[in-house]
């Protein structure tokens, strides 16, 4: 019963590594994918699989948040029963501090949870690219009698910042580890989402908070791996967890893709996104654009290859955009040139100017700079 | 009781637009797809909006349902209001009778009792025919300095051009003496855009006293505008001189989808001050493949382009195989053309398919307006890999 389930979503990774691009923003609004903000995917897979009570915990810099989601009408949650709530910081003790992990900023929301009548909820980071069919693995969980279910993918991206799931062949979750420098390989990783009962959740984390607590998977769910029946569920279609700018650039890039763009579009449901009612974007003359993203709004008459536009993107004549994201409003005047950039809303790159970064360290502008 | 508006707008959008042929199967004109991710419909009501307009009734009758469904609660034009916003409004059965609308004037008869409860000083009437982007307060503005009963915006058109037209002749002040629909000797260059201005009290009198006469046959230009004429009621003419195209044929729905493609045409949709608002889709952005090429055309959103396109307006959701090449051509929402096929000159239907190798119409010189001999391959409509669609032909499903 995927409408017996509410959510509540992190949008600030406090231990991301995506520097520039958050310097003006929580991690759940960087732009990605041409039109999209991370956020509009875990919103997006929430809203399709009938999830339409979810709470978005804030840290920092939610302006730009706010402003893309506003009341969440664009996804259909701006509602009488549920819809969407932003808890800004500051506003979840009387101490006024900012939480310091998820689990004093879920004690601090208990009252929040249990006011809603839904039995189960979802926790998730905003930060996974991925459209999973979500009532299908709530029912699952159900029918099951599962404790806790933690959503993995495997992957041979490890960071630090990443768990390490080992589970046995039920997908009961035996060993659950931070990664170390060593690990190099394809392994089973959490994509921290987890669903479970909002009464053990409530329980748990109220008995971690008054022990005093802070890391959500060490003192909760490593500590429980014994006593609760707590499994892995593999997610084995696209899934993309973006914590720095490299992994970024690659994910981005992985859009070029025709297999992945079907997998992440169009297969349980769509991708909503806030609508801007842009014009459609317009080729002009001496154009030349292969393997491309691009979204509405543009105004090409340069080159553009191997690369993804934002809407509202001007590249003049004779510009080239290699390998790069131009985000919105992005202008690359006359016989500029870009490889391997990413440059943020707003830059312009002047005429003539040329910039160049590698695919393992693109260059980075940020929001609003001129070159 | 409603709050009082001081100008409501009445959208004309019951009509079939037979001239359109197979795109007006199914659907009102109003409703046609245009540039790539509007309908028609879409430029009146965006103007209403930007113009402070926020009260629309949209009259419908003809193939009601997708435009229904398009117009839904009008959150997309921000009409989705606590005191006005935009009401759909088909035909309806009264307690002892009940009918269709059977002119345009009498579809507004119709609704007074709609228009009444706003209790307004002036009705805007609009059709749903016709792109163009028009600040209707500017007009009203006009029309309350001259004390007018009746106001009609008024474009100038080329002397050999207007006798397709209604034509207005005017005095120093712009007050209307004469109206002539379609005149062969045409005495002015004023031509009727179809957008009034009425002031209500006067307009609610012209409208009972010709739904009384049998003879009338209940028509706006036909019959209550040359009434009030007779009468000597203060009606003035308003100048506009922007871009407006009536888009009721093929061959100009066509012209004024490539308007979009050329600078000098006057049509910039792309002014953050004068929006166009449609109701969007949930696409990603569009994909242009390896090997695609692509020049002087507009592409929408959800996209994947993998042959050649150029001259041509390409709406969201649409697929070009590798090898096929559009030119001068429209694609509507969600049409496939496949591998090798060849569009040239066209209106693809939205949802049909294009089969590999298909030659859809051929391409052609300089025409004059409204010369073009555009093919059209209708909604859902499928052509077989090799088939053959002639310029100027129809084919529908």
């Amino acid at each position: 019963m995927a409408n017996n389930t509410m959510s509540i979503l992190f949008a600030s990774d406090s231990e991301g590594h995506l520097n520039e691009l958050t310097i003006h923003r929580t991690t759940a609004s960087v732009p990605y994918g041409g039109r999209y903000r991370f956020i509009d995917f875990a919103l997006s897979n929430l809203v399709n699989g009938g999830v339409t009570t979810i709470g978005v915990v804030t840290r920092s810099n939610y302006n730009s948040l706010m402003d893309h989601i506003r009341m969440g009408r664009d996804w259909n949650l701006s509602r009488k029963y549920g819809g969407l709530t932003v808890f800004p910081p500051y506003g979840l003790n009387t101490l006024h501090e900012v939480y310091r992990g998820k689990i004093e900023a879920l004690y601090s929301l208990r009252n929040f949870i249990s006011s809603k009548k839904e039995e189960y909820i979802i926790v998730s980071n905003a930060n996974i690219v991925c459209n999973v069919d979500l009532e299908s693995i709530i029912d699952e969980h159900i029918a099951a009698g599962t404790d806790i279910t933690v959503f993995t993918y495997l992957t041979d991206e490890i960071n630090s910042r990443r768990t390490i799931i080992t589970a046995d062949a039920d997908g009961r979750i035996t060993d659950l580890r931070f990664a170390v420098g060593s690990d190099k390989r394809e392994q089973l990783v959490n994509m921290q989402i987890y669903l479970c009962k909002k009464d053990l959740l409530l329980n748990l984390v109220e008995n971690a908070y008054a022990r005093g607590y802070v890391d959500f998977e060490k003192d909760i769910l490593l500590s429980k791996l014994d006593s609760l029946d707590i499994r892995s569920r593999r997610i084995d279609s696209y899934v993309a967890t973006i914590d720095d700018i490299t992994g970024y650039y690659k994910h981005s890039m992985d859009l070029l893709d025709a297999d992945v763009r079907n997998e992440l579009f169009y297969s349980h449901g769509s991708i909503l996104t806030k609508v801007k009612d842009s014009v459609p974007t317009r080729y002009l003359e001496n154009a030349k654009v292969k393997n491309s993203l691009i979204a509405d709004g543009c105004e090409i008459d340069g080159t553009v290859e191997n690369s993804i536009l934002f809407r509202g993107v001007k590249v003049a004549k004779g510009a080239k955009v290699i390998n790069s994201i131009v985000m919105e409003n992005g202008e690359i005047m006359e016989n500029a040139e870009i490889k391997y950039t990413i440059t943020d809303k707003n830059v312009k790159v002047q005429k003539e100017r040329r910039l160049a970064g590698y695919e393992s360290y693109p260059i980075v502008i940020v929001k609003d700079k001129i070159v | 009781m409603q709050t009082k508006k001081e100008c409501l707008a009445m959208l004309l959008a019951g009509g079939q637009g037979t001239r359109l042929g197979v795109l007006t199967e199914d659907v009102a004109k109003p409703a046609v797809p245009f540039g790539g991710k509007y309908r028609i419909i879409d430029f009146p009501i965006s103007n209403c909006v930007n113009s402070g307009i926020d009260t629309i009734g949209v009259l419908t009758q003809y193939r009601p349902f997708e435009l229904h469904q398009y117009i839904g609660n009008g959150q997309p034009w921000d009409l989705d209001r606590l005191n006005g916003g935009i009401f759909v409004l088909p035909p309806f059965m009264r307690a002892k009778s009940g009918e269709w609308y059977k002119g345009t004037a009498n579809a507004i008869y119709q609704n007074i009792d709609f228009i009444d409860r706003f209790n307004p000083d002036y009705v805007l009437i609009l059709s749903g025919d016709h792109i163009y982007k028009m600040d209707y307060d500017k007009m009203l503005e006009n029309h309350k300095k001259n004390a007018a009963d009746c106001t009609i915006a008024v474009l100038n058109v080329p002397l050999e051009e207007a006798s397709r037209f209604g034509i207005m002749e005017t005095d120093a002040e712009n007050r209307i003496i004469d109206f002539e629909e379609k005149p062969k000797q045409p005495k002015s260059t004023k031509a009727s855009m179809g957008i009034y201005i009425f002031t209500w009290d006067k307009l609610r009198r012209y409208l009972i006293e010709d739904e009384a006469d049998k003879q009338s046959s209940n028509d706006f230009g036909k019959n209550v505008i040359p009434a009030m004429l007779r009468d000597r009621q203060r009606m003035f003419a308003y100048e506009f001189d922007g871009y407006w195209k009536d888009v009721g044929t093929i061959s100009s729905l066509w012209e004024a989808n490539m308007d979009l493609l050329n600078e000098r045409s006057g049509l910039n949709m792309n002014d953050h001050n004068w929006r166009i608002y449609a109701r969007n889709s949930a696409e990603p952005p569009h994909f242009i493949a390896d090997g695609a090429k692509v020049y002087q055309s507009i592409i929408s959103e959800g996209c994947v382009i993998e042959g050649s396109v150029g001259n041509s307006v390409i709406s969201h959701g649409c697929q070009v195989g590798k090898g096929a090449v559009i030119e001068g051509s429209i694609l509507m929402p969600g049409a496939t053309v496949e591998e090798g096929a060849e569009v040239s000159y066209s209106i693809v239907g939205w949802e049909a398919v294009i089969g590999s190798g298909a030659t859809i119409g051929e391409r052609q010189k300089a025409a004059g307006e409204g010369e073009w001999k555009i093919a059209v391959v209708g909604p859902e409509c499928r052509i077989q890999a090799g088939g053959k669609v002639a310029a100027g032909e129809m084919v529908s499903k």
